[in-house]
């Protein structure tokens, strides 16, 4: 078995993934162009699962999530078990997903963008004692149909990093 | 996986309920504070080349405008002192508490977080420049927040609109007191507990009342633009609007409370400001 090599690559694609969750648009930008921020932490995580099942595991996951808490303002714990949780179901399927098509990937990311932001949205209504509004619901689906929608390009950069740098 | 689960669970309830994990948020939060600072450094890059290019005609009369208002400011700031002088004497001899004044630190916005609902603001200054957590934060115009997370480098501001947010007002024009509550909604805030026959109308200004001795008295915060009374409800409905430039202001003022003139002033507090002004100045 070879030693792992290449970790700093991983560990920069989820600091980049942060770093893009959080850059401001410049002004003079439309608003809505704000709500189509895909989820970039879930789409790195999901990605470096798949193709290397054994250099991220669910302690990892869960840490990232812990540092995306604080990041964003969340309840501490709530990103951390998103991330675990796509970190499970990605790892129990990773052999069957790389057979996919890219479609048929950016439809499992379309369904764990979907349930990882219902429990955010979920956690921010529990947490912070708000009553749902409907805004609420579409600003949800919308980052979860940009998610996977961002999949393939994603997809295409993070295989030219791994193949290109050696990532085992 | 069910293990990490039940913990995170765990860290939900007790983060959202409790203060046990501040200091382990505000470790996390001085490790990913960087990318703040790095997300924002574009912004830095242009406004900088910007200030190079700026023309030599626009920076002249920048400069102009710059020095008439420097003018005006300081005509103002004779009168403010000659009145200030004469409202110590005055409240010296009604024998009430002296104003606190307050030292500053200009900080500068560099972030948002990005989650819907919540007005949390990132600034350049942290625990390093003396930042602690419950500071009051203003801006130019009014007040602007508090500080609600410290780092070493950076620290998280909740502004006035925050749906979780509230702030002790009174009315300037009466010194009707009550309780300005974020919405949510960055245009507005809520009055709380307002009687329908208090005297209230559009137009009024709402200071900082520093009842709790969190923010510091006298400051403006919002302007009263709807009163409504239904009659069918124990209290009035009553809008304001907040005066600070949340969306719009780059920089932010950290307030450091200071006592002027301390033990005379100590004894004749009530009990409970002499404590909030104690747990101010930690």
């Amino acid at each position: 078995m070879s030693p792992a090599r290449g970790g700093w690559v991983i560990l920069l694609s989820v600091v980049l993934a942060m770093l893009l969750s959080v850059v401001q648009l410049p002004q003079g930008t439309p608003d809505w162009l704000a709500w189509l921020r895909p989820n970039w932490l879930l789409l790195v995580v999901f990605y470096w699962v798949m193709a290397l099942p054994h250099r991220l595991g669910l302690i990892t996951a869960w840490l990232i999530g812990l540092f995306a808490d604080v990041l964003h303002g969340e309840a501490l714990g709530v990103n951390a078990f998103g991330l675990a949780g796509i970190t499970y179901v990605t790892w129990s399927l990773y052999e069957r997903l790389r057979m996919y098509t890219r479609a048929q990937q950016a439809l499992l990311v379309l369904v764990l963008a979907t349930l990882l932001e219902l429990v955010l949205l979920a956690a921010q209504l529990v947490t912070l004692g708000l009553s749902f509004e409907w805004m609420g619901l579409v600003q949800t689906l919308v980052t979860a149909v940009m998610t996977a929608l961002f999949w393939p390009p994603v997809f295409l950069v993070l295989r030219w990093l791994r193949r290109h740098l050696k990532v085992v | 996986m069910l293990a990490l689960a039940i913990l995170s669970l765990l860290l939900v309830v007790i983060d959202s309920n409790t203060r046990l994990l501040r200091p382990v948020r505000d470790a996390l939060s001085t490790i990913v504070s960087p990318i703040y600072f790095v997300a924002h450094a574009p912004y830095d890059v242009t406004a900088g080349v910007g200030e190079r290019l700026a023309s030599r005609q626009s920076l002249l009369a920048q400069n102009r405008r710059l020095q008439s208002r420097l003018l005006e400011m300081s005509a103002l700031q004779q009168q403010f002192d000659s009145l200030r002088q004469e409202n110590a004497r005055l409240r010296d001899l009604l024998g009430s508490q002296a104003t606190i004044e307050a030292d500053v630190l200009v900080a500068e916005i560099i972030g948002q977080r990005p989650v819907p609902y919540r007005h949390h603001l990132v600034l350049d200054k942290g625990s390093r420049d003396g930042v602690y957590v419950g500071q009051a934060v203003i801006d130019a115009d009014g007040l602007f927040g508090q500080v609600i997370e410290v780092g070493r480098f950076a620290s998280i501001v909740m502004t006035v609109t925050d749906n979780s947010h509230a702030v002790p007002v009174q009315v300037q024009r009466n010194n009707l007191r009550s309780i300005a509550s974020g919405t949510g909604d960055s245009e507005f805030l809520e009055l709380e507990y307002v009687p329908i026959t208090a005297d209230i109308a559009p137009g009024d200004l709402l200071v900082s009342s520093g009842m709790g001795g969190r923010f510091p008295p006298g400051y403006p915060v919002a302007i009263v633009t709807d009163v409504g009374t239904d009659p069918g409800l124990a209290y009035a409905q009553v809008q304001a609007r907040p005066l600070a430039a949340l969306d719009r202001s780059r920089h932010v003022l950290l307030v450091f409370p200071q006592h002027s003139d301390e033990g005379a002033v100590i004894q004749n507090l009530p009990q409970i400001e002499a404590e909030g002004i104690e747990g101010a100045r930690q």
